[in-house]
């Protein structure tokens, strides 16, 4: 299955619940609820406001908000978050910010640092996208070629942020499977 | 390599062990170890002892009971009781309590 | 007077009780009770400390704990086993560390967002 990739623009506020099956990156904003069986990017300017669950998520922006990860979760340098990760493997790099609780589960458990191939679970697209310039929305129009009648999982309300000029783009792409 | 407790380092309480220990600072409690204790001229033990050998070039507050030896050199001072089977005190050295040499 | 060499408290060697100072220290042996150092406390593999700990840097590569406070930075390198809180400026924590316990650094977040 392609790695498709749902990015929130810069000037793009979502608020509400989003969930998916794909990988997403965060320059804008949320707030709300995130769950999210893939990967979730926060680049740095972005902000996340909820409570996130996820397999992975790398944090260069901001994050507030309780953060489950059913495999890690890596703060990066630029990365700052308030709230508790709740995750098996979990890395702050320096230079990221953080306050709250990190609990990794048993510790007893022998852990080791990832040393196949991929060490975070980044998504594979390759990330060209200009700062702040329009993008073309990412390969979702592909995506619609599976699908399923899945029911409108999400309740998102999209707004613009006031006094954005309003070139954005994406969205939140409802899954199918 | 050997433990070292530092010049500037207190500690109080009860160090124990299988290893040779210097002690270049100052402990307070009780030490209880398996083979050496080195007291160098800082070192300043408010302790009972219980080692195999002891060395004292520094201070030691206390008593000591050593499987085989006890010495203390020149600059050594030690106030308590000492029960080892040899015992050395070097020309220089202040020593004030009892000593018991009976195997 | 020069620097002098870190201290170390051997894997033979358990210590209970508070131990402060001014020194760096190496502990690859077994600390509880209480540890204040105004410098460098690096805790080795083999290391187990149970204390709550004050210090400037914090370096742990063995078991630890208790609650820490450094000025400066705290790491927990892979393979450390961590329980307890950290506050400091900077915490790092690498992959394949096992942390559980709160964190606590300065994070300026932009207004109005908590």
């Amino acid at each position: 299955m392609a790695d498709t990739n749902t990015i929130v623009g810069e000037t793009i506020l979502v608020k509400g619940n989003l969930q998916g099956d794909e990988d997403l990156t965060v320059q804008g904003r949320i707030e709300g609820s995130l769950s999210l069986t893939r990967t979730l990017i926060i680049e740095q300017g972005g902000i996340v406001k909820a409570d996130v669950s996820v397999n992975n998520a790398v944090v260069s922006g901001v994050m507030v908000g309780n953060l489950t990860a059913t495999d890690s979760v890596e703060l990066s340098e630029t990365g700052r978050m308030v709230g508790d990760i709740h995750a098996p493997r979990v890395i702050v790099v320096e230079g990221a910010l953080f306050k709250g609780k990190v609990d990794m589960g048993n510790l007893e458990t022998p852990r080791q640092a990832s040393t196949q191939g991929v060490d975070h679970k980044r998504p594979s697209f390759a990330p060209q996208r200009p700062a702040s310039r329009p993008h073309k929305a990412p390969s979702a129009p592909a995506a619609p070629a599976k699908k399923a009648a899945a029911p409108a999982k999400k309740t998102v309300t999209v707004t613009k942020k006031a006094g954005s000029r309003s070139k954005k783009k994406v969205v939140v792409k409802r899954k199918r499977r | 390599m050997a433990n070292v407790i530092g010049s500037s380092v207190v500690i109080d309480g009860e160090i124990s062990g299988d290893e040779d220990l210097v002690i270049q600072g100052t402990v307070k409690g009780k030490i209880t170890l398996k083979e050496s204790l080195f007291v160098e001229g800082s070192g300043v033990v408010e302790a009972d002892i219980v080692t195999r050998n002891v060395e004292v070039s520094g201070s030691v507050t206390g008593n000591i009971n050593a499987s085989d030896k006890v010495e203390l050199k020149t600059d050594g001072r030690m106030v308590g009781d000492i029960k080892a089977p040899r015992i050395l005190i070097a020309d220089g050295a202040t020593f004030k309590g009892n000593v018991d040499m009976d195997r | 007077m020069a620097a002098e060499p870190p201290g170390v408290i051997g894997k033979g060697i358990a210590i209970r009780g508070n131990l402060s100072g001014g020194g760096d220290l190496i502990i690859e042996g077994t600390v509880e009770g209480q540890i204040s150092l105004k410098n460098h406390l690096t805790i080795e593999e083999t290391g187990v400390v149970r204390a709550d700990i004050e210090a400037e840097r914090l370096t742990i590569r063995g078991e630890m704990s208790g609650n820490i406070t450094a000025t400066e930075r705290v790491a927990v390198l892979a393979n450390a086993k961590v329980v307890g809180d950290i506050k400091a400026p900077i915490v790092i924590i690498e992959d394949g560390a096992g942390f559980k316990g709160g964190i606590e650094m300065d994070v300026p977040l932009p207004d109005g967002l908590i």
